[in-house]
């Protein structure tokens, strides 16, 4: 499920390098993370044949991925939650990942007031932005920034809407100020026993590996 | 005027005398807001909301040959945050559903359109497992 206000032009080559066999939707009005109270991609849940939520998690990547972000690269997950996956799916309600509905509901983020008002901002924000009205969406998308500081979801379709480079130097700033200043994550940890939980990941500049051949060379 | 709910956007009937508050025409509340009146009172699925009964003249009036709903008081009996600039007004989630959806655990619905167009619904999926998986070009 693609959430991305950009919608086909800016998915789909990515869609067809990924060839996918399951099926695919675009979501450009968020409107999934709002029902799921999802706050960061990738994230995921698992839904039994029953309808219930079984489990739900954010930084939910398939396998260590390393993608270009800005002038460097960044390399986030591990294959836990892969594996996690393929345990549920194998063994259903057997499976030891299987939240019950008491913890799901003690993991879902609280809901309150800005909370709510956040996302009927970030809706309006994205609705100017759709028709093209830039002036009024980054208002809004500002004011739901505002509203929802640790929302990754509103910040980073936000800022995207001033330029992927403006985007990239924000989360920059952003995920450094937080980690010197706070004790906040980029992911909440999935709590898998086997996970490789990184609270931010630190960015490889293009220039590390020479930096680290200098650093070889220099202690030899 | 135009509704951004659910995920949607709708433009509907504007009262011609309206004041600052959001009124929407019976006819058009399930497509706008996805809720319709019913004798026990306002409902979305199986929640239902009484009417306050010392609101109800003050909510549904009559006006331009139609009848109106003043969604935004609604709205703000029921918690639903709701935000306007100009012509547009957009709705937040409703706080009763996000909390018995909490309780029961079940997914909440939903209808999107796949890529190869097909529309594809959550609920059509019950009897068989289902990843939900969420990414971003950004």
């Amino acid at each position: 499920m693609a959430q991305d206000s950009g919608g086909p032009a800016a998915l789909d080559k990515w869609f067809d390098r990924a060839a996918p066999t399951y099926r695919c939707v675009v979501d450009p009005t968020h409107h999934i993370s709002s029902l799921f109270g999802w706050v960061n991609v990738p994230s995921a849940a698992w839904i039994d044949e029953d309808g219930r939520i079984v489990r739900s998690a954010e930084g939910a990547y398939p396998a260590e991925t390393t993608y270009r972000f800005g002038l460097g690269k960044v390399r986030l997950g591990d294959g836990a939650f892969a594996r996690a996956t393929r345990d549920w799916i194998e063994r259903g309600a057997d499976s030891e990942h299987v939240w019950s509905a008491a913890e799901l509901a003690e993991r879902i983020r609280p809901v309150d007031d800005d909370t709510l008002l956040a996302e009927a901002t970030f809706k309006l924000a994205l609705h100017f932005e759709a028709t093209g009205d830039s002036e009024r969406a980054r208002r809004h998308f500002a004011a739901a920034e505002h509203l929802a500081p640790d929302n990754w979801n509103y910040l980073r379709q936000g800022w995207t809407h001033k330029g992927t480079a403006y985007a990239h130097l924000k989360v920059l700033r952003r995920t450094n100020h937080l980690r010197k200043n706070s004790d906040k994550s980029y992911y909440d940890p999935m709590g898998l026993p086997d996970e490789n939980y990184r609270r931010f990941t630190e960015p490889e500049w293009l220039w590390t590996p020479a930096a680290r051949r200098l650093k070889q060379l220099l202690h030899r | 005027m135009i509704i951004v709910a659910n995920g949607k956007t709708n433009e509907v009937s504007q009262r011609t005398d309206a004041t600052d508050a959001l009124w929407v025409r019976l006819d058009e509340l399930p497509g706008a807001t996805g809720w319709q009146m019913k004798p026990q009172g306002a409902c979305l699925g199986e929640l239902c909301v009484p009417l306050p009964a010392d609101r109800r003249g003050d909510w549904i009036a009559d006006a331009d040959g139609w009848v109106w709903f003043c969604y935004s008081e609604f709205a703000d009996h029921i918690g639903q945050k709701h935000v306007r600039d100009g012509d547009v007004w957009s709705l937040g989630s409703v706080p009763e559903v996000r909390r018995s959806g909490l309780e029961s655990a079940i997914a909440p619905d939903f209808e999107v359109t796949e890529r190869n167009g097909d529309t594809l619904r959550l609920s059509d999926l019950r009897g068989h497992k289902v990843v939900l998986f969420t990414w971003s070009s950004w």
